[in-house]
């Protein structure tokens, strides 16, 4: 059964790199404003918290399937001209937790001293004028467009509408076990005064009563549509100790991939996700067990996706995550496994991950809104659709 | 990236990968895509085989198959569907290779009386939308096996 997918093997870069600059902008719903000056409005924070000079940025890594802010809008935005490594395989979502491997390499090899990735989303906007979205990447492939879309199967909350109701038909997941991940979110997101749902209490009746979009999926099953960004700097650890901010030491990194892509509707193992590949890979690299895990932030676009990651990265058997997040298991003060403790992409802002990474480092350093006490290991799951990643931060000793 | 196709969100017939299963609709036949060397469906369709890298035939299925998952789709996400709403597509998995989903309309059936495993049956009906005024094309959806053939109306 786990020939659906696989992971590559990542060169082992255990306590080689750390994050030591985090840089958010606001987030909010349409804003008027262009990715790409979100872009570098937050890669101008992540490099003053790390107290760094823009010049002092030699390597950038960027989405290239967005293409927002790449080499020239770095040097156009900081008046700057010097070399830069790139590569287009950061950003956000599962890259989100890739890119400090490709910093840690580059590092490695001399390439670069300072990494700036930097991930910034303006789809509130643009979907204001029909020009951007979720859906629209998905439309456009050959298959989806002529054997999906045209039966209704489009787009994303028939998806994972479907995939739902098939964890509720393996598994019997219940909509009150769905809506408990909602709420957590919610919940954080409340004590999170930069969460874009900050002051929109939700109770489970709330979550039941929200309309049905695609039945078993609900609205408050769906993640929020939002522009804003993030960006954070890596650098070599002996580095990172010299620079004012309490480094977030990247201990594992781990990658998976679909065999089916993003065509869900062919994927084998209709209920799970990469993480199956990639989390194993990053916790034996960073050298821990699901139980050490101190906060996790999951990429989560629907309420399915997060329980099918819990149980994929081995939190819980497969099938049980409905019953394990019930009550306060995912809260962030005293639960079992505090979980997307800034509000996640439910509560908080849809901006890919990007900001799941950020609250990692924070709860690192101690300074999150809903910080977890005594924080050492901080884990973000990412996920693409066809791909997972497992990005391990661990405060340095 | 924008579709810009006049007659989205209907199929486009000229796509050469997908052309062969609406030609087949059209004569109320299923047909998938399957390796001849392989003896191996190839779904979705591909230029090439990803096990041989022959060039798939298209094979006539029986059309019969089991309800696997399903969505009732309330909301219209394009305002194609919104005089459809609501309506269940879901995934069929055909009986000649259950790791072969079809996705399509599920007809005929009150959305309560559905359950996975439930035997369907590919039925062919014209699909239309009001926002591509005059065309419609005959596609595949699926009945429950043990439910009489529907007046031949469209996917609803």
């Amino acid at each position: 059964m786990d020939d659906w997918g696989h992971a590559p093997d990542l060169e082992d870069v255990a306590g080689e790199v750390a994050i030591v600059g985090i840089g958010e902008t606001a987030y909010t719903k349409a804003s008027g404003r262009t990715a790409r000056e979100i872009g570098a409005e937050a890669a101008e924070r992540a490099i003053a918290d790390a107290g760094l000079e823009p010049r002092d940025i030699d390597g950038l890594t960027w989405s290239g399937a967005f293409a927002d802010f790449d080499a020239a809008a770095f040097h156009e935005h900081f008046g700057t001209s010097h070399d830069l490594w790139t590569s287009p395989w950061g950003g956000g979502m599962a890259w989100a937790g890739t890119a400090p491997h490709l910093a840690a390499l580059a590092i490695r090899e001399g390439r670069a001293r300072h990494v700036l990735n930097v991930f910034p989303v303006a789809w509130a906007t643009q979907r204001a004028s029909m020009t951007g979205g979720p859906g629209e990447v998905h439309a456009a492939q050959a298959a989806k467009q002529n054997l999906e879309v045209p039966f209704g199967w489009f787009p994303q909350p028939v998806y994972f509408a479907t995939i739902m109701r098939r964890h509720m038909i393996e598994f019997g997941t219940t909509p009150e076990q769905f809506g408990a991940v909602a709420v957590a979110a919610r919940r954080h997101a409340n004590l999170n005064p930069d969460a874009v749902m900050h002051g929109r209490p939700m109770t489970i009746d709330d979550y039941l009563a929200s309309p049905v979009l695609a039945d078993p999926l609900r609205l408050l099953d769906s993640c929020l549509i939002s522009d804003g960004g993030a960006a954070y700097v890596t650098t070599g650890i002996d580095r990172a100790r010299d620079l004012p901010r309490p480094p977030a030491v990247v201990a594992g990194v781990g990658e998976g991939y679909s065999g089916t892509g993003t065509n869900w509707a062919q994927q084998r193992a209709f209920t799970s996700t990469p993480q199956v590949f990639s989390a194993p890979r990053a916790f034996s690299m960073a050298g821990i067990a699901p139980a050490d895990v101190d906060v996790l932030t999951v990429y989560d676009p629907f309420t399915v996706v997060s329980l099918m990651q819990i149980e994929d990265m081995g939190f819980c058997p497969k099938g049980e995550a409905g019953a394990f997040v019930e009550g306060a298991t995912l809260h962030h003060d005293g639960g079992v496994l505090p979980f997307n403790t800034h509000g996640g992409l439910l509560s908080h802002a849809y901006v890919l991950g990007i900001a799941h990474v950020v609250e990692c480092v924070k709860q690192i350093r101690g300074t999150a809104a809903a910080q977890v006490p005594g924080c050492e290991v901080a884990v973000y799951g990412g996920y693409t659709g066809h791909m997972a990643s497992t990005l391990v931060l661990v405060k340095d000793r | 990236m924008a579709i810009r196709r006049a007659d989205f969100p209907l199929p486009d017939l000229d796509e050469p990968l997908t052309a062969p299963f609406f030609a087949a609709a059209a004569r109320r036949e299923l047909r998938i895509p399957r390796c001849d060397r392989c003896a191996a469906f190839v779904w979705y369709p591909q230029p090439a085989c990803p096990r041989c890298g022959d060039v798939p035939g298209w094979v006539t299925v029986s059309g019969r198959g089991a309800l696997f998952s399903w969505a009732v789709v309330r909301r219209a996400f394009l305002p194609a569907f919104e005089a459809m709403v609501p309506f269940v597509s879901g995934l069929v998995a055909i009986d000649e290779d259950p790791s072969v989903r079809v996705v399509s309309y599920v007809v005929d059936a009150e959305p309560g009386s559905l359950y996975a495993g439930m035997p369907v049956v590919a039925d062919f009906r014209p699909l239309a939308f009001p926002t591509v005024p005059g065309r419609e094309v005959v596609v595949p959806v699926f009945r429950p096996l043990d439910a009489p053939t529907g007046a031949g109306g469209g996917p609803r």
